[in-house]
């Protein structure tokens, strides 16, 4: 037993180091850039010389302090006209320019002699102090220029670099002495004709060690630091922190009253079979088991939280409760809060419970050892409560697995619907904002959970029938 | 079909249950709803005289989105309703989903006055805040329902059943292959990869910000290469078996393998996967939803493969099959696995329910499907917004509840119906 124990938990370990790369995988390749979201940078059409540069500082910093200037892996199969070196550019876009542009012409350095290029005619248009005159073309090119950073398609580059000639003999913006388009134009002239396509064809690998994105959090993530939201700079931990009460709390409430609930429908649906009332009953829970509970619940909020209807409950929108009021009170609102949620989480697995609970009634008391006890003449409440009952009760315990998960991902819809701030709630906020490490945290604990909540049931399914051994794992289920 | 046969057994049975006889005549009744949703609400005619011509729209559209014809210049961009026809045939619901009736803003009652010009142009289930009809979207939103059960449980069958069979049949001890077969597997498996996908990763991308349909055709050429280049290191092997080393055959654990496969897959947190998968995609499309639900609803088919071939790889007539010398690959395909496919179809009609459910979630949720794709689960997500609307909420999750109650019950049927001991 302890060895059977012992290897699954060591089957923990790739399972979640899998689902980390998972997570990993999907937070590196969603749009936009979070670090936009820390610093909560404005665009940067019109801002002057300076601004841009103490924006650029504060850009690097924090992505020096979040980690963000390191490569993402301990390594990167790629082909060889990926440039190794460039997760050290900052902007987001400009890398995935850049990146298109060598996979396009297999030529790293002189893309990224076209790329400097670029900025240096940026540079110098910061520079180009505006007056009324010149304040329509100028921002005219630095828009030009911005668009610059991401285009990669061949005839649009030569067409912007063009336009910014015309803006610029037109209304003569740079000193008459700069070279700067020019060369910007010769640039791009020797990166398309001295372009090398079929490197793209050789792969290579780079090799990075152990100081990249993935590392840092991983380890850290081992330790307990879970790291820093991005939306708020709160440490994510103390965000799950304050959620988890709720979702656990709804979820064991709900699973506690699914059970006792269910255990005796579904008994007396077994014991009272092909009767009125057990195919009424039967037919209901199948309904109750079918009816989605986002549905449900909104019902519930239009009909019963006020609006036009009968107002019953706070809905979601209710002011929270106060914080200097009683004890008494608190567990009171919260409670009384709290009925409409618990009804949604509940039914469901209600139906589904009670529905296995009569199928393993209705197999244990087609038993021969049921037809003994019945034939020494026992009464049919000691035959059902004592002896098939617990019988009855395997398929019943290894729901309790699967009802975790079932909690934890029908948290989303229902804390949303009903406003709870919960773990569903806060994984959803997270996903809209794109609050990684939100994500990653809550995708790794519910994982570990569920592994977690599998063994338990494995381990009380041994216990509960002494004829299961593990020593045999070759058996199919 | 012979009447005893198995699955003559299995139609008698399940044709004595009729709850899921009718659950199954409810889903052909869906089909026809959602194949002709064209036909029975549209903005435009089913037939019209408009300035002396006689024009069949809807037909005409078909033909104008397949590219075989083209509107004649004084029907281009026009508001179908307010045309001046010389007569006209409309269809039953005259309002395309996401039509703006302007006259019947904020959320009409469909037992309230409505300002309509006539009974014919009664919004029969009420409007939504902007004036589009309800009637009109579930209409063209059982579409969506019922291509989200086909497409994702496609996918998850063409999965599921071969990994189920490769570890149900195989198990870990039957499938022996060459040290050299492994070994360029894993080579040129590399290679594929890189080839098909790393180097082509552009081209992919950017037909998916095109049109799914050029993604799919960049999809199929990536593939074509994987296969391809996996063709050329199978057809080396002969080669490399030359040398004695490499010519031994070595046990390839493949149930070990994709049993742990599935125990990831299932402790992953489904609904958080495809969320935020659908967060990585720029493009949002129904199609890649169907994909993602199709992607990670595989384990639950595989499962019943893999555990109904454990059993039927040890029966008399596959041994017999065996002694015969044919070849593995021969018994599992025509003999075992055609066998192990009644519990597959069990799995997918509870597969379709649960994925129908999953997909009208994540609209209702707002995740991964476009803003103007019009389904039941955004129309209901629409209702927490004009709370007093009651038939905003009813219609559409009515109509969840009972495509999805109708498979559950068609599952429960079948599973009834394949039950021996239930045989009469």
């Amino acid at each position: 037993m302890l060895r059977y124990i012992f290897k699954r938990v060591l089957i923990f370990v790739p399972t979640l180091f899998v689902i980390s790369l998972l997570t990993f995988l999907i937070s590196v390749n969603a749009p936009g850039d979070p670090l936009e979201q820390i610093l909560n940078k404005n665009s940067q059409g019109e801002g002057q010389m300076q601004d841009k540069l103490s924006s650029e500082k504060a850009y690097r910093e924090a992505r020096h302090t979040y980690g963000f200037d390191l490569p993402l892996f301990y390594f990167d199969i790629c082909n060889s006209s990926y440039p190794d070196t460039l997760y050290k550019i900052q902007e987001e876009n400009h890398r995935k320019t850049l990146e298109r542009l060598s996979w396009q012409y297999g030529n790293w350095k002189l893309v990224s002699d076209y790329y400097l290029k670029i900025r240096k005619l940026e540079l110098v248009l910061l520079s180009v102090s505006s007056s009324p005159k010149n304040t329509l073309a100028l921002n005219d090119a630095k828009n030009t220029i911005y668009t610059l950073f991401d285009t990669y398609a061949e005839k649009k580059m030569s067409y912007l670099i063009a336009h910014i000639a015309r803006i610029n003999r037109d209304s003569s913006l740079l000193p008459s002495n700069s070279k700067a388009i020019e060369s910007l134009s010769q640039a791009l002239g020797t990166m398309i004709t001295h372009a090398d396509p079929m490197k793209k064809y050789i792969p290579a690998i780079h090799w990075y060690g152990t100081a990249n994105q993935y590392h840092r959090w991983f380890s850290r993530f081992i330790q307990g630091d879970f790291g820093i939201s991005y939306q708020d700079q709160r440490p994510v931990s103390s965000a799950i922190r304050d959620a988890w009460p709720w979702t656990a709390g709804i979820s064991l409430l709900s699973v506690i009253l699914a059970y006792a609930i269910s255990i005796p429908i579904g008994i007396r649906a077994a014991t009272h079979k092909g009767e009125l009332s057990e195919r009424v009953s039967t037919t209901t829970l199948f309904v109750l088991y079918s009816l989605p509970n986002f549905w449900i619940a909104t019902l519930l909020v239009i009909f019963l939280c006020g609006g036009d209807w009968l107002h019953l409950f706070p809905g979601p929108g209710a002011a929270p409760v106060p914080d200097d009021a009683s004890i008494l009170y608190k567990i009171g609102a919260i409670s009384y809060r709290l009925i409409l949620p618990l009804i949604c989480w509940t039914y469901g697995s209600l139906a589904f419970i009670s529905r296995q609970m009569r199928g393993g009634m209705m197999n244990a008391l087609n038993q021969d050892y049921i037809r003994t006890a019945r034939a020494k003449g026992l009464d049919e409440k000691t035959i059902i409560w004592k002896h098939a009952l617990k019988n009855s009760l395997l398929p019943i315990i290894t729901l309790f697995s699967e009802i975790f998960p079932l909690a934890v991902s029908g948290s989303v819809v229902l804390e949303h619907i009903f406003n709870i701030p919960g773990m569903g709630q806060l994984s959803y906020e997270a996903l809209f904002s794109k609050n990684y490490p939100v994500i990653f945290s809550v995708m790794m604990i519910t994982a570990f959970l569920t592994l977690f909540g599998n063994l338990v049931a494995d381990i009380l399914y041994a216990w509960v029938d002494p004829r299961i051994t593990f020593s045999d794992s070759k058996q199919g289920k | 079909m012979r009447k005893n046969s198995h699955w003559g057994n299995v139609r008698k049975q399940f044709a004595m249950n009729s709850l899921a006889k009718w659950s199954l005549r409810f889903i052909g009744i869906l089909v026809v709803l959602a194949l002709l949703a064209d036909f029975l609400a549209n903005e435009k005619p089913l037939i019209c005289k408009y300035k002396g011509h006689v024009y069949y729209p809807v037909f005409k559209e078909y033909l104008v989105d397949a590219g075989l014809s083209r509107w004649p210049s004084e029907l281009l961009n026009v508001e179908w309703n307010k045309l001046d026809y010389d007569w006209s045939l409309f269809p039953l619901i005259p309002y395309l989903p996401q039509n703006l009736d302007r006259n019947n803003e904020h959320g009409v009652s469909p037992l309230a006055h409505q300002h309509i010009k006539s009974i014919r142009w009664r919004h029969w289930m009420g409007t939504d805040e902007l004036g589009r009809d309800i009637l009109a979207g579930m209409l063209h939103g059982t579409r969506i329902a019922l291509s989200i059960g086909i497409v994702s449980m496609g996918v998850a069958l063409f999965i599921g059943l071969i990994a189920g069979s490769l570890a149900g049949f195989f198990g870990d001890e039957r499938l022996l292959a060459s040290r050299a077969r492994i070994l360029l597997n894993c080579l040129f498996l590399c290679m594929a990869l890189f080839y098909a996908f790393g180097v082509r990763a552009y081209s992919l991308r950017d037909a998916l910000a095109n049109s799914f349909f050029k993604f799919c055709i960049e999809l199929l050429i990536s593939f074509a290469l994987f296969g391809g280049i996996l063709l050329v290191g199978n057809m080396l092997v002969p080669i490399l078996k030359l040398i004695p080393f490499l010519r031994t055959k070595i046990r390839i654990p493949v149930d070990m393998i994709i049993s742990r496969i599935i125990e990831i897959m299932v402790s992953v947190p489904t609904l958080f996967l495809i969320i935020s998968i659908t967060a990585i995609i720029t493009k949002p499309s129904i199609f890649i939803v169907m994909l993602i639900i199709g992607l990670t609803a595989w384990t639950g088919i595989a499962r019943f493969v893999r555990a109904e071939l454990f059993h039927i790889r040890n029966l008399e007539y596959v041994e017999a099959a065996r002694a015969l010398g044919f070849k593995e690959i021969r018994i599992l395909l025509r003999h075992a696995l055609p066998n192990a496919l009644s519990p597959v179809l069990i799995a997918l009609a509870f597969g379709i329910a649960s994925s129908i459910l999953t997909e009208s979630l994540l609209s209702f949720l707002g995740i991964g499907v476009p803003a103007e794709t019009i389904t039941w689960g955004s129309i209901l997500a629409t209702a927490r917004e004009t709370p007093a609307a009651w038939w905003i909420a009813i219609f559409p999750g009515l109509a969840i509840f009972l495509t999805v109650t109708t498979y559950n019950l068609v599952g429960e049927g079948l599973t009834d119906a394949m039950d021996p001991k239930l045989k009469k």
